[in-house]
């Protein structure tokens, strides 16, 4: 308990740090080509219709246009061409750019411009015009089930009694409102497109998976994946928006082989808000009944998410009430509504962090409704085993997580009856909320290479949006190897190198890794073979290849799970403690202390750990208080697609930030006994902080976000 | 096609001396086109068109960038930032918005911060631009760049060169005496993976170590 | 953006004669203009840089204290002679934009900005303002940022400055150039009120522009305030602006100041208010009953309802700071 708390100086710098202090890491935007031409997309102005004319006289003969594409001129993806006739009544699927005059939702791709410069094409790009022929559309998001229809098959899940909250002594029901969210990463998503030969590609482009976007694409242009260069060298964020091929990437690619050159296409952030996914809108309703003690009798936790007319898109907002506590009746009914809208897609903890908003809260409202300790609520519903399908945990120490950040955040100052404490003109209260997010590993393959001169290089497929990858890789290799980590280099982020699955579910450390322990534990066993005589734990790697006269020495080592991984439940928890301020009349909220615990397995790297706990919780405060991304239904379109309407945290709303960790490391999960951490840094958050606003004013905030006009 | 682009009249009172010997000197390049053999206008004549628009639209722009002199021909409308990043391929100013509202461009012009995306080319003529690249020295980082490096003031790291070109500013302008000053006039960069604490520490370090910056 | 011609006149006549001409447009800072060339909703033919004119200076003079059109928001913000007699200024400039925006942005410059109204940003809605007689997209639509006061069936934007309502607040005048010569107006006269003319902001007249500012000696400076509320702590339009100054006496108001942002086409000064607060007592409520004056006439939409409750409040909030009781 009285463990130091971590710095942000703590632990080793990232080992691409340098390059990103200096301007010298690359993103995908500046690999700048010869003979390198720019693409701008025209989105519709329309939400739902057909395009009855498109007129790119004008754009096509602006000063500097290389070519103009829309669905009329278009070279046709390969992939795009249906091989079997669609089901009646089954959606299309991905959107397929220039692949007809229909429009899906407004700002579906109409036309794309090609230019010798950027602010020539962007130019042209506003000469395009078109015409429509507009139908009624519907951008209006769920308020109840009934519009919604089943994800998932359609199946409502039930443990124990159907609804049995409704039978509990102490209960209420409630419904909470999640806007949908922008991932908005600060890097505009870009790809620079090169064809190097009529069926050979390379590509620059924001991905979170270099060789999965290099097998979509192959897969969409008929190519063979080796002749498909996927590079992704710096990603500037993502946070589920790069986890898949969008229409804009397709689109460059197709605009490079138009024009025989390569093509730059960097999306506006106005695009962002339509091109690449989102949060979506989800609509919750939560029953929870317990005994006047606090013992849980049943949770039903209902939701209908929106979703697109052309794609299915469901994630698990109801998840969490089906495993966070020893509750014995749970029913859940998740459901999706299709509208005229774009598809959203993953987004930092996503469903789970929805979810967890409408539960974490709801736990609140029933500890007041106890008059109970959140904590002590929580405590009294301990999960010990994984009530989903009784298993055991690999590793859990949340109640240790609860005890850690309760004392770090002074949670006995925290008044049991909500609206009480002023301090300086400011209502003062406290909140807390948690979650919890499966642990995963996959199939990963590194290669480690050790060179005469000492130094070794392990290389992975993988991208890196920004946790730490490298830094924690070359730890894992440093520790293992037993060599000094500025000996080691890292490459990733190139779709030629060793197998890696995507950057997302939190999962990279453990699968990737592995992969990079399971590689250096081959590698050091070599040596110790070379060695002879058994070795030692501690070979002097350079003395032995100039001995062997060796230039160099390499594994290739796959690493998987093992039955373990199906044997136990294997989970990553998380416990956010914050202290707002709000001020009495004007309604304006301060976040005025921080404290997050995370119970992730083993802490591979301190100070990235850290600062992907910190940032975690950063979104959580955007989550909770500022961000909503908003259509004006009578037109389809957004009102806030920039950064100065859609409002993300800024410095000054940010105070210091505790990033606590259990640091235990999980016997079962992988070699390295670490877990997820980055969709639990931000699990839960949301909730805390309006726990913590409730407790300052009284006030319930159940629809997001929680902005002053809601609190005056 | 000739009616969408700009005319740049003769007459040209009321601009200054300097714009007025540029557009001389367009003038020249003009006539240069003009007297290329016809068979050769004529065999690339959609290109010339083109040739001719860029001609007219261009300007010249003398400005030093990290301490290297550089001497442009560049269309009115284009920004530092599109300069920098396209034409003199110094990426690591960075665009994450386009319209002032994120900080990602932000580059020191005569010794301020502003937003490189929100300034045209044209209006930094014979002025000193800094930018992420020109902040070390040689292979010595910046005092504020080691800082960030220790205190891990960034994640993904794209915000990074403003976030620092920034911080610079902020400790020179008198803006980083205590922790919400640091804050507040450091919210003019936005940061989406959430390190403000660390680069607020970075800042704190750096002002309370005394270095120049 | 479109292509256009720019110049950079050496002379006030210069550019006079310069804007003289249609589809010319002042260029100083360039924070909202090029923004809005960008968007395509300003597509002026011909840029005038006005920067090499010698207009960003800041002295006292007869009238009081003199600020140049191209003084920069940063430089004003920090001089020691705003801080020293109109800290109010000072202090609703910091409220405004970024660091960075400031150290471009004019103070011509941010009298003459435009509305943030998204309807107005986007070229594909309706805005009468924008392109007159398309309507008014914000009136049934999205405009939890909107007008309560002064509105028209025409237009409900409000003027995004925080700046102006400092200015308007201290009974600024501003000094206009125009081929005709010199003119002076009230500060709270520059900006209007859209009526049947949203597309009009201000009223600068075609082929003028704003030479600079004066503010005039005032015993406001030991207690103003000026207080924004908004979505985040920083770089966020307000939702409400109060800009408060009390000129206090024994105890007792003498006269007051009272400007408010974010609620109007203007910086929408509360008279009323004001003279009810003449030769009162600094208390709470007071302050409440001067707040709720200021209201008389408030009208709210669809989402900007808050406003009519939130207003007051922050009315009354920035009184307490100016007098001292917080």
């Amino acid at each position: 308990m009285n463990k130091p708390i971590p710095t942000s100086a703590d632990g080793l710098s990232r080992v691409d740090g340098r390059a990103k202090v200096t301007g010298a890491a690359k993103y995908s935007a500046e690999y700048n080509q010869p003979n390198m031409a720019y693409a701008v997309l025209v989105g519709s102005t329309i939400t739902k219709g057909t395009i009855a004319t498109i007129d790119t006289k004008l754009a096509a003969k602006a000063p500097g246009v290389l070519a103009v594409l829309t669905y009329l001129n278009s070279p046709k993806v390969p992939g795009h061409i249906p091989t079997k006739a669609q089901k009646p009544g089954a959606k299309s699927g991905p959107l397929k750019v220039f692949y007809d005059n229909k429009i899906l939702y407004n700002g579906h791709p109409i036309a794309m411009v090609v230019a010798d410069t950027f602010e020539r094409a962007q130019y042209a790009a506003s000469l395009v015009k078109a015409t429509y022929n507009k139908q009624a559309h519907d951008t209006k998001p769920p308020k109840d089930l009934s519009r919604g229809v089943g994800a998932w098959g359609g199946k409502d899940f039930t443990r124990g009694t159907v609804d049995a909250w409704k039978t509990a002594p102490i209960k209420l029901e409630q419904e909470y409102i999640h806007p949908s969210e922008i991932h908005n990463p600060m890097e505009l998503h870009a790809i620079i497109a090169r064809w190097d030969a009529p069926d050979k590609l390379t590509v620059w482009d924001k991905t979170q998976g270099t060789q999965a976007t290099r097998d979509d694409i192959a897969k969409a242009f008929k190519l063979k994946k080796e002749d498909v260069q996927v590079n992704s060298q710096f990603v500037g964020g993502a946070f589920g928006s790069a986890l898949q091929v969008w229409p804009h990437e397709v689109a460059a690619i197709l605009g490079a082989k138009v024009v025989k050159r390569p093509v730059k296409l960097v999306l506006s952030r106005p695009d962002m808000f339509t091109s690449v996914g989102y949060r979506p809108y989800t609509w919750q309703k939560i029953g929870i009944g317990a005994t006047a003690d606090g013992k849980l009798v049943g949770i039903t936790h209902e939701a209908v998410g929106q979703t697109s007319t052309f794609e299915d898109f469901a994630e698990g907002p109801i998840n969490t009430s089906k495993g966070l506590y020893a509750v014995p009746n749970v029913t859940t009914r998740y459901k999706l509504l299709s509208l005229d809208v774009n598809t959203p897609t993953w987004m930092r903890g996503p469903g789970e962090a929805t979810g967890a908003f409408a539960l974490e809260s709801a736990l609140d409202e029933l500890s007041y409704a106890l008059k109970m300790d959140p904590i002590d609520l929580r405590l009294k519903n301990y999960a010990k085993v994984d009530p989903d399908n009784n298993k055991q945990y690999s590793s859990k120490y949340l109640d240790e997580a609860y005890a850690m950040g309760a004392e770090r955040i002074g949670w006995e100052n925290r008044k049991a009856e909500a609206g009480t404490t002023i301090q300086n003109g400011w209502l003062v209260g406290y909140g807390m909320g948690g979650g919890m997010f499966g642990a995963y590993r996959d199939v990963a393959v590194a290669r480690a290479i050790m060179k005469a001169d000492g130094t070794l290089t392990i290389q992975t497929a993988v991208s890196d949006i920004g946790p730490g990858t490298g830094t924690a890789m070359v730890l894992i290799a440093a520790n293992k190897m037993g060599i000094d980590p500025g000996k080691i280099k890292f490459e990733m982020g190139d779709s030629a190198l060793p197998l890696a699955p995507m950057q997302g579910g939190s999962a990279t450390t453990s699968a990737v890794g592995s992969a990079v322990h399971d590689a250096c534990t081959v590698l050091k066993e070599k040596f110790q073979q070379l060695m002879g005589n058994g070795g030692t734990d501690n070979p002097d790697y350079v003395k032995i290849l100039k001995e062997k006269n060796l230039p160099s020495l390499e594994v290739l080592t796959k690493s998987q799970p093992g039955p373990d991984n199906e044997k136990y439940s294997m989970q990553s928890w998380s416990v956010h403690f914050v202290k707002v301020l709000v001020h009495p009349t004007t309604g304006v909220i301060k976040v005025d202390k921080v404290v997050c615990v995370a119970d992730s397995g083993k802490i591979i790297s301190p100070k990235t750990a850290r600062s992907q706990v910190v940032g975690g919780a950063i979104g959580g405060i955007g989550m909770a208080l500022m961000e909503e991304a908003i259509i004006d239904h009578r037109y389809g379109r957004f009102v806030n697609n920039n950064f100065a309407d859609y409002h993300v945290p800024v410095n000054a709303d940010i105070p210091q930030i505790e990033a606590l960790f259990v640091n235990k490391p999980d016997p079962y999960i992988n070699p390295i006994g670490a877990k997820g951490m980055g969709e639990i840094a931000l699990i839960g958050m949301a909730a805390a902080v309006a726990n913590a606003v409730y407790n300052a004013t009284g006030k319930r905030v159940r629809d997001l976000p929680i902005t002053p006009d809601k609190l005056i | 096609m000739s009616d969408k682009k700009p005319i740049i009249s003769p007459d040209s009172e009321g601009i200054s001396n300097g714009t007025r010997r540029d557009f001389i000197k367009q003038s020249s390049v003009l006539t240069a086109v003009a007297l290329t053999p016809g068979t050769v206008v004529h065999a690339a004549s959609d290109h010339m068109d083109e040739q001719i628009a860029a001609v007219f639209e261009k300007m010249p722009l003398k400005m030093e960038v990290n301490g290297k002199p550089h001497s442009l021909q560049v269309e009115p409308r284009s920004t530092l930032l599109d300069i920098l990043r396209e034409q003199l391929d110094l990426t690591g100013t960075k665009k994450g918005c386009d319209h002032g509202q994120c900080g990602a461009c932000t580059v020191h012009v005569d010794g301020h911060r502003v937003n490189s995306c929100l300034t045209l080319g044209v209006m930094v003529n014979g002025k000193r631009i800094t930018t992420i690249e020109g902040l070390a020295k040689g292979e010595e980082l910046h005092p504020m760049q080691e800082a960030f490096l220790k205190h891990d003031g960034f994640q993904c790291g794209y915000c990074t060169p403003g976030q620092i070109m920034s911080a610079v500013a902020c400790i020179r302008e008198g803006h980083a005496n205590s922790e919400g000053e640091i804050r507040e006039y450091m919210s003019g960069n936005i940061c989406r993976c959430g390190a403000y604490p660390n680069i607020v520490n970075a800042i704190q370090e750096v002002k309370a170590g005394g270095q120049a910056v | 953006m479109k292509q256009f011609q720019y110049v950079h006149p050496a002379s006030q006549a210069a550019v006079l004669d310069a804007i003289a001409k249609p589809g010319s447009k002042i260029i100083a800072g360039g924070t909202n203009l090029v923004d809005l060339m960008k968007k395509g909703v300003m597509s002026p033919d011909k840029l005038i840089d006005i920067n090499n004119l010698p207009l960003n200076t800041i002295n006292t003079s007869p009238n009081g204290l003199h600020i140049g059109a191209l003084t920069l928001n940063s430089v004003l913000s920090e001089n020691s002679l705003v801080l020293d007699k109109h800290p109010l200024l000072a202090m609703a400039l910091k409220a405004g934009a970024s660091p960075q925006l400031r150290n471009m942005a004019t103070v011509g410059g941010n009298m003459m900005q435009r509305t943030r109204c998204a309807y107005f940003y986007d070229t594909a809605m309706p805005c009468n303002k924008r392109a007159p007689g398309t309507g008014c997209g914000a009136m049934g639509g999205y405009n939890r940022m909107h007008a309560i006061f002064g509105a028209s069936p025409q237009c409900i934007a409000v003027h995004p400055s925080d700046m102006c309502v400092a200015l308007a607040a201290l009974d600024a005048t501003v000094t206009i150039a125009g081929k005709k010569g010199e003119r002076r107006i009230p500060f709270t006269e520059f900006h209007r009120l859209p009526g049947e003319h949203p597309e009009m902001d201000n009223h600068l007249a075609a082929g003028e522009m704003i030479l600079g500012l004066d503010i005039p000696d005032n015993n406001f400076s030991k207690n103003s305030y000026y207080l924004k509320v908004r979505d985040r702590q920083s770089y966020a339009f307000a939702l409400v602006s109060v800009a408060a100054a009390l000129e206090i006496q024994g105890g007792v108001i003498k006269q007051a100041r009272l400007a408010m942002g974010g609620v109007a086409h203007k910086p929408w000064r509360l008279f009323d208010a004001e003279k009810f607060l003449a030769g009162k007592a600094l208390t709470e409520e007071n302050f409440n009953k001067a707040a709720q004056l200021a209201m008389l006439g408030a009208k709210a939409r669809e989402y900007n309802a808050f406003k009519i409750k939130l207003a007051p409040a922050t009315i009354a909030e920035a009184l307490k700071h100016a007098g001292g009781l917080v």
